[in-house]
């Protein structure tokens, strides 16, 4: 195979695939919350950390993670507060990402520094960021697996889980956290897009596929893993721009499983 | 406990926000102030004022203009101009200004727009690159993947707008905008003819120099971030490859970069250049890949702080991209 030729495929893959099997477990409960739109919000509030960082003189990376958790615990928090409309904290904090993102890039002085965290790409990633997911990735994977019960219970239904003894609060901002760590790492090694679109697009065909809990998420990681790997042979084979091209082959996927289930139950009916 | 710590974030966040909004409405009302006192003593002996859409504008209307003048550079210190915009406030410098210098060939995007909703009647617009021979844009694409390569730049025309780096154009872009002070202010035409002078006898040595530098060296072919040398490669006999098209910050795609990556193996390439305003990730990428090196070639559309304060200007970056591409 010659695509693998190439150490910059050869980490695209690698990347690629953790990252679908990590976003999609993390997706499940994110959608189960109503919170699809997290990813954006949170690609956005590690922009402006990345430029906090600059400014600073931190590690970029570190400052991304720090004010994507901030940013995480504060959507949790207005969630709390305004719990009817709870899709405004993500709009809310989604805005204050890109105010601060805007206002701080100001004062950036490397432009260069700030794009390259801005574009970050699934075909230009370096071995550190290699290594900086896959211990992400694996921290996730095995705290997700450990609460695997208790995020079923909570996705579902927060109040039911609570009274059967669930420690609510504490799996809560534990997989807030996480939530943030992964969002703020992947969208500077593969860019905002492939984040939060994997976040949700995989989940939802995986809704669409699988009967139970289990059956989705299996699903939805296929899903995603299947689009990665198909996403990046689009892109080397025929020079698209890997990004779109695997978020598109996701949306399509989703719209060629919601077509046939159309066409059958039509079929069906009659 | 956790709620206090939440309401304490928010607090700060909102404190940090109105002390950001504060200081830029200072900022804005000082500048009034300024304006004000401008336009009172406008009819006094007042310098010239001069905006330059990006730095080699600033540099060159700076070099002719000598102290006779008050250049102001639009693209702040190491910004990446092909995607900026200008802001209301640079608007209304340019309802103040009395002279517009900018390079023209589709380099700022914005510049048409503007320029039509300008109400200042007084304005001497220099478009630099008036008379210049321009390359068209996509002329060192590969053939094969022309049809896929679509292009991401956001120029207007077909023109590659990077006429600056070769030093010849260069020059002539100093001439028109020495033309244009000479309108805006004939009192002063011997100044700005005599600094103009001088600095054309320069151009014409950086003009020699790389011919003479460039005539025996072995590799011809060079691989840049984006296509920004065109000129420089036509006038000195090199082959440029960009990783990506007239305009940096687009998403590589992977079928591009092993195109690069085979013919920097098969030409035996050293280096990859990168330049200082865009992010070095791709060309990092790609030198592991085939064990070379990177090396900054600036296609001077900007210079950070740091080399403004050291003094640094456009001959001074040539003569460094000359060294670049002597060792490359």
């Amino acid at each position: 195979m010659n695509i693998l030729q190439y150490g910059f495929m050869q980490r695209a893959f690698l990347v690629g695939i953790l990252l679908a099997v990590v976003t999609p477990c993390i997706g499940i409960t994110i959608v189960l919350k109503r919170m699809s739109m997290i990813g954006d919000a949170l690609s956005h509030a590690s922009l402006a950390g990345v430029a906090l960082g600059l400014l600073l003189g931190i590690n970029p990376v570190l400052g991304a993670g720090a004010v994507c958790i901030a940013a995480a615990l504060g959507i949790e928090s207005i969630r709390k507060k305004l719990p009817r409309y709870s899709e405004m904290a993500i709009a809310i904090v989604m805005s204050a990402g890109i105010g601060f993102a805007g206002v701080l890039s100001g004062y950036v002085k490397n432009s260069a520094n700030f794009n390259s965290f801005l574009f970050g790409s699934i075909v230009s990633i370096s071995s550190e960021e290699l290594f900086l997911v896959c211990v992400v990735s694996l921290l996730v994977l095995s705290a997700l697996l450990r609460f695997y019960r208790e995020l079923f219970y909570i996705g579902f239904d927060e109040s039911a889980a609570r009274i059967s003894g669930v420690p609510v609060r504490r799996i809560n901002f534990m997989f807030t956290i996480l939530t943030a760590l992964t969002i703020s790492i992947a969208s500077r090694t593969v860019g905002a897009l492939i984040v939060s679109s994997m976040l949700v697009v995989p989940v939802a065909c995986g809704m669409q596929m699988g009967g139970s809990y289990r059956k989705t998420l299996i699903c939805a990681i296929l899903v995603a893993v299947f689009t990665t790997i198909a996403g990046l042979f689009l892109s080397y084979y025929i020079g698209l721009k890997p990004g779109g091209a695997i978020v598109l082959l996701e949306v399509a996927w989703f719209l060629i499983v919601i077509a046939g289930k159309t066409v059958k139950n039509k079929l069906g009916g009659v | 406990m956790k709620k206090s710590l939440y309401i304490l974030l928010i607090l700060l966040m909102t404190a940090s926000w109105s002390v950001g909004c504060g200081s830029e409405k200072s900022n804005a009302t000082g500048k009034n102030e300024a304006d004000e006192g401008k336009s009172q003593s406008e009819s006094g002996d007042e310098k010239l004022q001069i905006l330059a859409s990006f730095y080699p504008m600033y540099d060159f209307a700076q070099k002719v203009g000598g102290d006779k003048v008050e250049v102001t550079n639009m693209v702040p210190a190491g910004t990446e101009p092909h995607d900026w915009e200008p802001t209301a406030t640079d608007i209304r410098q340019l309802e103040d200004a009395d002279v517009f210098v900018y390079n023209g060939a589709g380099m700022e995007h914005w510049a048409e727009d503007i320029l039509a909703s300008l109400d200042n009647q007084d304005l001497t617009i220099v478009e630099a690159s008036k008379g210049l021979e321009f390359i068209e844009g996509e002329a060192h694409e590969h053939e094969e993947d022309e049809e896929e390569h679509e292009d991401e730049d956001d120029h207007d025309t077909g023109y590659d707008p990077h006429v600056w780096l070769n030093p010849l154009n260069a020059k002539a872009e100093m001439e028109n905008i020495k033309n244009a002070l000479v309108e805006a202010d004939p009192e002063n035409e011997d100044y700005y003819t005599e600094n103009y002078e001088k600095y054309s006898a320069k151009f014409d040595q950086l003009d020699e120099k790389y011919k003479e530098e460039l005539a025996d060296i072995k590799g011809k072919d060079i691989i840049v971030a984006h296509e920004a040398f065109g000129y420089l490669c036509n006038a000195y006999g090199l082959n440029q490859v960009g990783i990506e098209g007239l305009s940096p910050d687009s998403e590589p795609d992977p079928a591009r970069m092993k195109e690069i990556i085979e013919f920097a193996k098969e030409n035996q390439i050293k280096t990859i250049f990168f330049e200082e305003l865009v992010s070095p990730k791709v060309a990092e990428t790609i030198a592991a890949e085939i064990g070379a090196k990177t090396s900054v070639l600036n296609p001077l559309e900007g210079l950070n702080d740091e080399q403004l304060e050291a003094g640094e200007d456009y001959f001074s970056i040539m003569e460094e991209n000359l060294t670049a591409l002597k060792e490359g």
